[in-house]
């Protein structure tokens, strides 16, 4: 099938998740996405369970095989200089270069913008390091779940009067992803008009501040920051998450209006709060928000999750549960859009993944092919598409430097 | 002047929420001529939202309108009339790219439909992004962010691990939001190099729930690979991944995902007895022992100042991070040489550093041209000079109440 980006080529060093994570998105689109990894050097994710049955190996990590959905994978040692050459052979024919390095580590593997650029003069290379490649603290290390207290997130997210939280994910990783690979559809794009490729330069800390403008602009305007305040909205109430009848039930629930605040007093049999002067204006709520809450919760925690849902939302109340991984696994809504994925994998077999968050009516975009097993397609990428002889790749092999 | 990327893409920009504002927001900051259409009176949501300055409500002072509106023209159509919605057909018209994010039932109402303004132009790539995206049975269902967020499964993983007194907790801002928005931004951009190919259009249809329920890191597949329930905090496999408050009261976050860099942890400590417990033995051993280990991390942390911890760490290559603030962040020297915060001049807001660039083009750089636009502002430039309305005919629009 054709996708969007069909004939466009990445030569992808990125490891872990959000480099991962970035050329999963241009893959989705069709993209042909060619991951150099190393037996030497293998991808920590492919150390991380979850396992199949429990059990650890390189190609049986749930979190690689999510994230690595449609790409292929070849195996070069890049300590040696003949895989080194065997990296710009790639480049030379490919569109697109990506990795996420420390700042300053791919250019002393040789394998820098300006080494690329003599084997592909408009190659669009992107660095997606965690400080950017510039700066004074450019070389420090970094990883996704240190971006999100790194960036501020931290500071801004967690219960009323209790310590900074964490967000329960790197959530700095795939959000960098997706806005590095909106970057290189923009340099894609440039170069379809120009022919000129260019460097990216690609900071997973500035990428992750930009999502808190609310916070930033408050500090302009008022010096100060937001407090961390739970699941409490300044602009909305009720809002929350609200214990159901259970063990750990629960249900979001948000009034983003005094007409939805009403729709929920009926909904709930007890119209006359409505007109309960304390509750009547977003300001009356805001001000009794420990009342109203209760109140709400009395409700909720009769209730079964899916159920009140459904009675909320016929009356127009913005309602969900919380979703734990296997009541998205058996939701009947995720189904009948076709979200999963479940492509055969020699060694994990048809296990389902989450798939493309969007439907393109035209170029449909469709994952081809289960996340690759570490160096799948060394005879495909140096057979086919490098003109290598077998004997040639066998020889490499042996040596170690495709390895 | 130097290039931008997305030169001479026309594209309008119609909703309520944050994610097609956020993704026009993307496309205009890198060249594209943005046409933001906003309801006659009351304007785009974001506009009641704060921050203000002093907190006192303003249609011009929003903080998150000015951060996310720079480089756009506005202009106010009334498209539940026939009147404006011709108008948004004649915008169509000579436009490449439409982004909304009514939701489903509201878009019907309003005409805003592929099926329709595909006529108008056959050219044209339309993005809508709504909660549940275009089908299945929640397709209608009322969201607001913190019910996306859990919808996808995002609040069920964060908050405070084994207390289930304490809420799932919802992540600060709009996350789902720009998580949608960046989607439909990567997704809109991929149809628009197909087209370059095909010279048609197409129209993409961006699930928010989808958005979060494929970047949860390894929850989902918890449940395929090991049906594992997910927990909140994620389930961290591995430690240190945690926070500590240190001497001056400011807080740091502990993390070490390859043993190399636990190894160096260790020796900065000074190899303390605990470390060399069977227990704390391995990235995995330790997260079973937590409870038992914390308290020593937590009393040799206790004894710096976060900011000596975390520079003394990263000149260990190990990837501590700070809990950084609003404040600490427009401080960073390291921001600082990068020129990651930009002073935008506003003629009602003033002059105010706001978040900038995600990524630096080395051709074709990220830049703000304009601030926000005031409600209606562009209605003359955009009605008037490019669709050719004389000025009797707005006048007569503008005394309908169409703009």
């Amino acid at each position: 099938m054709e996708g969007p980006l069909s004939g466009v080529r990445v030569a992808d060093f990125t490891w872990v998740w959000a480099g991962p994570f970035c050329t999963m998105q241009l893959a989705h689109l069709g993209a042909e996405v060619v991951r150099v990894e190393s037996q030497r050097r293998v991808c920590l994710l492919r150390h991380l369970p979850p396992w199949l049955e429990g059990k650890p190996g390189i190609n049986r990590s749930g979190y690689f095989n999510q994230y690595n959905q449609g790409k292929r994978s070849i195996t070069l040692d890049l300590s040696q200089p003949e895989a080194k050459e065997l990296a710009k052979k790639l480049v030379a024919v490919s569109d697109v270069a990506a990795e996420n390095f420390a700042g300053g580590v791919i250019d002393r593997l040789g394998l820098g913008y300006e080494a690329l650029k003599r084997v592909n003069e408009d190659i669009i290379m992107i660095g997606m390091s965690g400080y950017g490649q510039t700066g004074p603290e450019s070389g420090y290390v970094s990883y996704g779940p240190a971006q999100v207290p790194l960036a501020g997130m931290s500071s801004l997210t967690g219960y009323a009067g209790w310590q900074p939280m964490h967000v329960g994910m790197s959530y700095g990783d795939p959000n960098a992803g997706r806005h590095a690979a909106f970057a290189v559809l923009a340099a894609l794009l440039y170069r379809e008009r120009t022919g000129k490729g260019q460097y990216i330069d690609m900071s997973q800390w500035e990428s992750t501040m930009v999502l808190l403008g609310e916070g930033f602009m408050d500090f302009a305007m008022n010096g100060s920051q937001p407090p961390r305040s739970g699941n409490r909205d300044p602009w909305m109430a009720p809002h929350g998450i609200f214990r159901c009848d259970g063990e750990d039930q629960w249900l979001s629930i948000a009034c983003g209006s005094d007409d939805e605040w009403r729709s929920l007093c009926a909904a709930i049999g007890k119209p006359d709060l409505a007109d309960d002067p304390r509750f009547r204006t977003l300001a009356g709520r805001k001000a009794n928000e420990d009342a109203l809450e209760t109140l709400v919760e009395e409700w909720t925690s009769t209730q079964d999750p899916m159920a009140a849902t459904e009675l909320l939302q016929a009356a127009g109340v913005a309602a969900f549960p919380p979703m734990v991984n296997y009541m998205l696994d058996a939701d009947p809504h995720l189904a009948e859009r076709g979200f999963w994925v479940e492509k055969e994998h020699p060694e994990v077999g048809a296990l389902r993944h989450p798939g493309i968050p969007w439907r393109m009516s035209e170029t449909p975009c469709e994952v081809w092919r289960a996340s690759p097993t570490l160096g799948q397609d060394n005879d495909y990428v140096f057979g086919e598409l490098l003109g290598m002889s077998g004997a040639r790749i066998a020889e490499l092999s042996e040596r170690g430097v495709i390895y | 002047m130097p290039d931008r990327a997305l030169e001479g893409l026309r594209v309008v920009e119609c909703g309520d929420r944050v994610s097609a504002t956020y993704a026009g927001k993307l496309m205009a900051d890198l060249g594209a001529e943005v046409v933001k259409v906003e309801a006659p009176g009351t304007g785009h949501s974001a506009r009641r939202r704060g921050p203000f300055p002093g907190g006192e409500p303003h249609p011009e002072k929003s903080g998150l309108f000015l951060y996310l509106n720079c480089n756009k023209q506005g202009v106010t159509l009334d498209l539940a009339r026939p009147a404006g919605r011709d108008l948004l057909d004649r915008l169509v018209a000579d436009a490449d790219v439409l982004v909304h994010d009514y939701p489903p039932p509201v878009a019907d109402a309003l005409g805003v439909a592929y099926e329709r303004l595909r006529e108008v132009n056959p050219r044209l790539v339309m993005a809508s992004v709504s909660p549940f995206g275009q089908t299945g049975p929640y397709r209608d269902y009322a969201a607001h962010e913190i019910t996306m967020a859990s919808a996808g499964g995002w609040t069920w993983i964060n908050g405070w691990p084994d207390r289930q007194d304490m809420p799932p907790l919802k992540a600060f801002g709009s996350q789902a939001e720009y998580q949608a928005g960046v989607s439909a931004a990567l997704a809109t951009l991929g149809a628009l190099f197909a087209r370059l190919r095909s010279g048609k259009g197409q129209h993409i249809d961006v699930s928010a729930q989808e958005c979060i329920a494929s970047i949860t890191e390894m929850s989902f597949s918890f449940w395929s690979y090991m049906h594992t329930p997910a927990v909140r905090w994620g389930r961290r496999p591995l430690q240190p991944i945690d926070f500590f408050e240190c001497k001056d009261g400011a807080w740091v976050f502990a993390l070490c995902l390859e043993e190399h860099q636990w190894r160096s942890l260790v020796e900065l400590m000074d190899s303390p007895e605990w470390t060399q417990w069977e227990v704390a033995s391995n990235a995995f051993v330790r997260a079973s022992n937590w409870d038992a280990l914390r308290p020593f991390l937590a009393e040799w942390v206790a004894q710096w100042n976060a900011d000596d911890l975390y520079r003394a760490a990263q000149q260990r290559r190990i990837p501590f991070a700070p809990v950084s603030t609003m404040g600490s962040l427009v401080e960073s020297e390291h921001l600082k040489a990068r020129g990651f915060f930009v002073e935008v001049a506003h003629p009602q807001a003033g002059r105010l550093q706001y978040p900038g660039a995600p990524y630096k083009l080395s051709e074709t750089p990220w830049e703000v041209r304009s601030p926000a636009p005031a409600l209606g502002q562009h209605n003359e430039a955009v009605f008037g000079d490019r669709l050719g309305l004389s000025a009797g005919q707005l006048a007569s629009l503008r005394e309908e109440g169409v703009v």
